[in-house]
């Protein structure tokens, strides 16, 4: 089923990759990593984007690459997490959404494939084969539901931050987005190729995939 | 339980800048466009600078400006979103009611909140209030709307924005200021987006209420 509305977090500082700008906005194969990602999502009909470390920075960018973003602002992006920011993002919603963050790359052809696996009104978890340090991985049962988040490694799967999001609204003190899922086990996964640039590692992996 | 949605009118309503087209019946392109360009970034107070764009306008006759503001571009979307909720929007603009009464009436058939001037026939004699956009929304809260929401670009947005429940900056024809971005929930340069993003507001606030 199509996806007709997803919400991009882009608001955090990314120490992590210890270079001084927004992770969205670290160039990949000549272009800005966000540019990657609006790219697959070049059929989502209303994008909204989360900013806050250097939201000017990321708006300037972002508004050259498709003008009809709309940017939602989190100014206390330094004391909150992706969780707050994907409810600030999604409070004035009454749809459905897609939820990514803005520092993942993924393909347009991995973004369909989660896209052809919505069914309405079920929310859907993108996992994928577990690559990073601190995974959060994923149990699934027989009908490759999920049924467990864990730290410890409990499978080769982890929880790659992309999830539909059919049925639940996030609460404004939430923990991590996988904490608010997990009143709502088992939940439909997909599996997909993607990668989340956490790490210098991460972005030295995925500029090498991209010169293939 | 009621919402207002209060929209600032020239450069987010309208496609264009109105007083810029109205200097063009006295030769005073650019003497208005710096006091709108300067008036846009803060560097001189919405209230200095237009008693001054007024004052410069004033020897033409009232209906010459009528006729000039009457042609002036209206965002489609946006005028269809107004046209929809009537009785939900509102116009909030440090505009003279003698120059845009008729076309507000026209164009939107909403309320609206703006400066007065005195006059006399034809002849635009002073300015007689200039509209603090705070006390439009202090009195729509008055009136029992309990939500408010406000879509602007300019400094002198900042003010209604202050007293809102939600805040959008677009940048519509001019780059929003960025003191009113940092008072904004929501920042967006699409009319079309910006009318998706007043929908689900509006929605949503039915759904709770």
């Amino acid at each position: 089923m199509k996806i007709n509305t997803a919400v991009i977090c882009a608001a955090g500082l990314g120490t992590r990759l210890g270079l001084d700008m927004p992770k969205c906005l670290v160039t990949i194969g000549n272009k800005p990593l966000i540019e990657h990602l609006l790219h697959a999502l070049s059929d989502v009909q209303n994008i909204r984007i989360v900013v806050g470390f250097k939201e000017e920075e990321v708006i300037k960018c972002v508004k050259n690459i498709r003008k009809d973003v709309v940017f939602v602002r989190n100014p206390n992006f330094m004391h909150t997490t992706n969780s707050y920011s994907l409810h600030l993002g999604s409070r004035d919603l009454s749809e459905p959404f897609l939820n990514i963050d803005g520092d993942m790359y993924i393909t347009k052809e991995n973004f369909q494939l989660f896209e052809s696996q919505i069914i309405e009104n079920e929310n859907l978890i993108g996992v994928t084969k577990s690559y990073t340090e601190d995974a959060v991985y994923v149990g699934l049962n027989a009908n490759k539901e999920v049924i467990a988040f864990s730290r410890d490694k409990i499978s080769d799967l982890e929880w790659t931050g992309i999830a539909y999001f059919a049925t639940l609204k996030i609460r404004e003190d939430g923990g991590y987005v996988y904490q608010e899922l997990e009143s709502q086990l088992p939940i439909r996964s997909c599996n997909i190729e993607c990668y989340e640039i956490d790490t210098p590692k991460d972005l030295e992996l995925v500029s090498a995939k991209i010169q293939l | 339980m009621k919402i207002a949605f209060c929209f600032d009118l020239d450069g987010t309503l309208t496609n264009e800048e109105i007083l810029p087209k109205i200097a063009k019946h006295v030769d005073l392109v650019e003497e208005i466009d710096l006091l709108t360009t300067i008036t846009m970034q803060g560097q001189i107070t919405f209230n200095k600078s237009f008693r001054l764009r007024v004052k410069l306008l004033s020897t033409i006759p009232i209906q010459v400006v009528k006729e000039t503001v009457d042609k002036t571009k209206v965002n489609s979307h946006l005028k269809s979103f107004v046209n929809k909720y009537k009785d939900n929007c509102f116009i909030v603009t440090g505009n003279l009611d003698v120059w845009v009464n008729d076309f507000i009436q026209k164009e939107f058939g909403c309320r609206y909140f703006s400066s007065t001037a005195r006059y006399q026939d034809e002849k635009l004699l002073d300015v007689d209030s200039i509209l603090n956009k705070k006390d439009a929304i202090q009195s729509l809260k008055e009136e029992g709307y309990d939500y408010i929401v406000t879509i602007g670009d300019g400094m002198n947005d900042c003010s209604m924005f202050e007293m809102a429940h939600v805040g959008v900056a677009y940048g519509g024809v001019h780059e929003p200021v960025s003191t009113l971005v940092q008072m904004s929930r929501y920042v967006c340069y699409d009319a079309s987006s910006l009318v998706n993003l007043l929908e689900s507001i509006y929605t949503n606030y039915s759904n709770e209420n």
